[in-house]
């Protein structure tokens, strides 16, 4: 009898622990962990870490690692994790728009399908939507515009002897040019800071001209009015000196903020890193993008970047990144409205979410800027006008190719302009085989 | 000895057991790889899907002049660097032995540690160096020896040396500790003889300390050979994916590009890899041809 009793004392305990352990199981959400790789923290960290403010408050178990990852590691890292099967992938991750078609085409499962977990992609602006639409599907959340402008330094054009409102209006290039050559005659300022090893100059030019690299069977076609017109203007602003040269991301970043430039050619994500000198205040102007004349189709707008998040279907926390996502980027609710309206201010990061175009800050004057010009205005207004670019599958490869044969362009080594597309085209078809 | 004895095969059986975890990490890490990589060699692949294609990819090589001039990068830095390099070395390791007697474990310290820095470390420090409003160029223009900056890694020719200067810089004194043991095993009266014979000192080095050291010399020559062949982090970190314009594009940097970078093609870059093994091998048994055998005489 007693050892009886006590078996089912002992079972009694048992069950009262389970029950507990079961019901508390089901009251409290479990606590999750989403992890998140992005580049500059500044301003693609800053932004995440406002959405995590906002989310928090409503799940208070979810806790986010936002990992940094610089711009050119982030690729190569998941492309490695995708092959080993999805190992070590985060859950969000962000992908450069020109960079989604490459993976969607070579990685078809990997990514998890937004639209049908229920996101409403009427509501994002529709170039950011194409490139990751693959069929029925679509796969990200758009994230920012990389609506581009001229950005000159009103102090700079002062000393020159010019009124910086006579140059705030859409210019030619010829008209830029111009410009620059008083500007360096007067104070020794090259006009544009240049990235040497990068592509991104010359893709806004072509880019703003309604230009293509691809032809609609997705082939190299670099041979067309719009690239070798920007060419040859790139090759001008060189020879007269108007281009500082730097090589990288840092070095040029250092150039135009330490006042070895009066300007550069770039987009709006770039409000960040301007602000981050506070010494400059006052001083920075934008203006429209410059004109390629000669070519139909041209505008006074172009388009750098911009990315989008994007959830892998493998993640570990898939669900809750989804719902994150869902309820912070994709949703109008007033919280994160006040979301988009603060990573505006705050760090230049103009969200392609249209319901959110509306907010106080996109329309403010920004006292930073010289006038108080509203600059976030004058760059929603260009994103109006951004020809289409198609980036396809093989954009990297065709980006090598091309800047590499620019920068031999600019040292010589090529004379004319057919030659320079010629390697770049020969660079491109024995480096991807095709 | 009893060959069938239970303490033979006890003995037998023992050692099967030590060397069993030394051949499965064998086959897991060096065997199990290479067959795959057979595999891939044969396929033409994009991201998660592939085709067989033969030997399609050695055809592409054939036309790929881009990686033939990565392989020839390799080429002039092994002609140039690894020579420069030795020398240097050789001539270090003399002085420090017969010259500099105070100190002298100092001096072996500093020359040694750059090659135990991290290679990307090392690789963005020289980037700094030699970027156009970067530490060497400031110097040159403020000592009035410059009075325009040079763009020393968007040029070319350039970016070669630097990358040269940065390779010498972190393996001479590697290779010169090597040499410094290599000289305590010459025996001193020779070059009391010579002396006395009235060699100068520089007769003395290239007659005497050269030959001797021709095994360690064939030693450095072969790793660095091979090495070389396969040099990745400085044409990626310093000169950034070859630059300028493909300028500093090594082999393997060329595979690294084909596999990660713009084309997620791991069957060409897997068969890009052989061929650098094939000539790393071509290149180690020349060496040891040309040098060992002349050592042995």
């Amino acid at each position: 009898m007693k050892k009886g009793f006590k078996i089912a004392l002992a079972l009694l305990v048992v069950a009262a622990f389970v029950c507990i352990g079961v019901t508390s199981c089901s009251n409290k959400p479990k606590p999750s962990k989403v992890t998140i790789w992005c580049w500059d923290p500044n301003f693609n960290g800053y932004s995440m870490k406002a959405a995590e403010a906002v989310y928090v408050k409503t799940h208070p178990e979810v806790t986010f690692d936002i990992v940094d990852i610089p711009n050119d590691q982030i690729e190569p890292k998941i492309e490695a994790a995708l092959q080993a099967n999805g190992a070590g992938l985060p859950d969000i991750a962000l992908v450069q728009d020109f960079s989604i078609e490459k993976f969607l085409q070579n990685y078809p499962k990997a990514f998890a399908d937004l639209k049908a977990a229920g996101i409403d992609y009427s509501k994002f602006a529709p170039y950011k939507v194409g490139p990751m639409t693959v069929g029925k599907s679509i796969y990200g959340i758009p994230f920012d515009t990389g609506s581009t402008g001229l950005w000159l330094r009103a102090d700079y054009i002062k000393k020159a002897g010019l009124k910086p409102e006579d140059y705030q209006k859409p210019m030619t290039w010829a008209q830029v040019i111009k410009l620059g050559e008083i500007v360096k005659a007067k104070t020794g300022k090259p006009l544009f800071a240049y990235e040497s090893d990068s592509f991104d100059t010359l893709r806004i030019m072509v880019q703003s001209s309604g230009g293509q690299f691809f032809n609609d069977k997705g082939e190299l076609d670099i041979n067309s009015d719009a690239v070798k017109k920007s060419l040859v203007i790139l090759k001008e602003l060189n020879d007269k000196g108007l281009l500082f040269m730097a090589e990288g991301w840092s070095n040029w970043v250092n150039a135009l903020n330490n006042d070895q430039s009066a300007g550069f050619l770039d987009a709006i994500w770039m409000v960040g890193t301007v602000k981050s000198k506070p010494e400059n205040k006052g001083k920075w102007m934008v203006v429209p993008t410059p004109l390629l004349e000669g070519v139909p189709g041209a505008a006074n707008a172009s388009n750098n970047g911009g990315s989008s998040w994007f959830v892998f279907d493998k993640a570990a926390n898939k669900k809750v990144a989804i719902d994150f996502l869902k309820s912070v980027w994709a949703s109008d609710s007033p919280d994160s409205l006040a979301f988009y309206n603060d990573i505006l201010k705050a760090c230049g990061a103009m969200g392609t979410f249209l319901p959110s175009q509306s907010q106080p800050n996109y329309t403010a004057q920004d006292d930073f800027f010289y006038g108080n010009q509203a600059v976030f205005k004058d760059f929603s207004s260009w994103m109006a006008k951004v020809p289409t670019l198609k980036y396809t599958a093989n954009y990297n490869s065709m980006r090598t190719a091309v800047y590499n044969a620019t920068l031999l362009f600019f040292q010589g080594k090529y004379k004319t302009v057919d030659e320079t597309l010629a390697a770049a085209s020969k660079e491109y078809k024995q480096t991807t085989g095709q | 000895m009893n060959k069938r004895g239970s303490y033979y095969r006890y003995l037998n059986r023992f050692g099967w057991l030590c060397i069993t975890p030394a051949i499965v990490f064998f086959l897991i890490f060096m065997a199990y790889p290479i067959l795959s990589s057979l595999y891939y060699m044969t396929r033409k692949w994009k991201g998660a899907s592939n085709t067989f294609v033969g030997l399609g990819n050695f055809v592409r090589m054939s036309g790929d002049s881009f990686f033939w001039q990565a392989v020839g990068h390799n080429f002039i830095y092994m002609a140039i660097q690894i020579p420069l390099m030795i020398l240097l070395a050789l001539l270090l390791a003399v002085i420090l032995n017969q010259g500099i007697k105070r100190l002298r474990g100092a001096f072996r310290t500093v020359f040694f540690l750059p090659c135990v820095t991290s290679l990307v470390a090392y690789s963005v420090l020289f980037r700094i160096l030699f970027q156009t409003n970067g530490l060497l160029n400031n110097l040159l223009i403020n000592s009035h020896i410059l009075s325009e900056p040079i763009a020393y890694l968007a040029n070319p020719f350039w970016a070669n040396v630097t990358i040269i200067l940065a390779l010498t810089w972190r393996w001479t004194g590697y290779n010169m500790v090597f040499f410094l043991v290599g000289l305590q095993n010459i025996d001193t009266e020779i070059y009391e003889a010579a002396e006395v014979d009235g060699a100068s000192k520089a007769r003395q080095f290239f007659r005497i300390t050269m030959p001797l050291l021709l095994p360690v010399i064939l030693f450095s020559a072969v790793t660095s050979t091979s090495g070389t062949m396969q040099l990745f982090d400085e044409p990626n970190i310093l000169t950034t994916m070859g630059g300028p314009a493909n300028a500093t594009m090594t082999a393997s940097l060329y595979i690294y590009r084909q596999a990660f970078v713009t084309n997620s093609d791991f069957g060409y870059a897997t068969a890009l890899s052989y061929v650098v093994v094939l000539i790393s091998g071509i290149f180690a048994y020349i060496q040891i041809r040309f040098l060992g055998n002349r050592g042995e005489k």
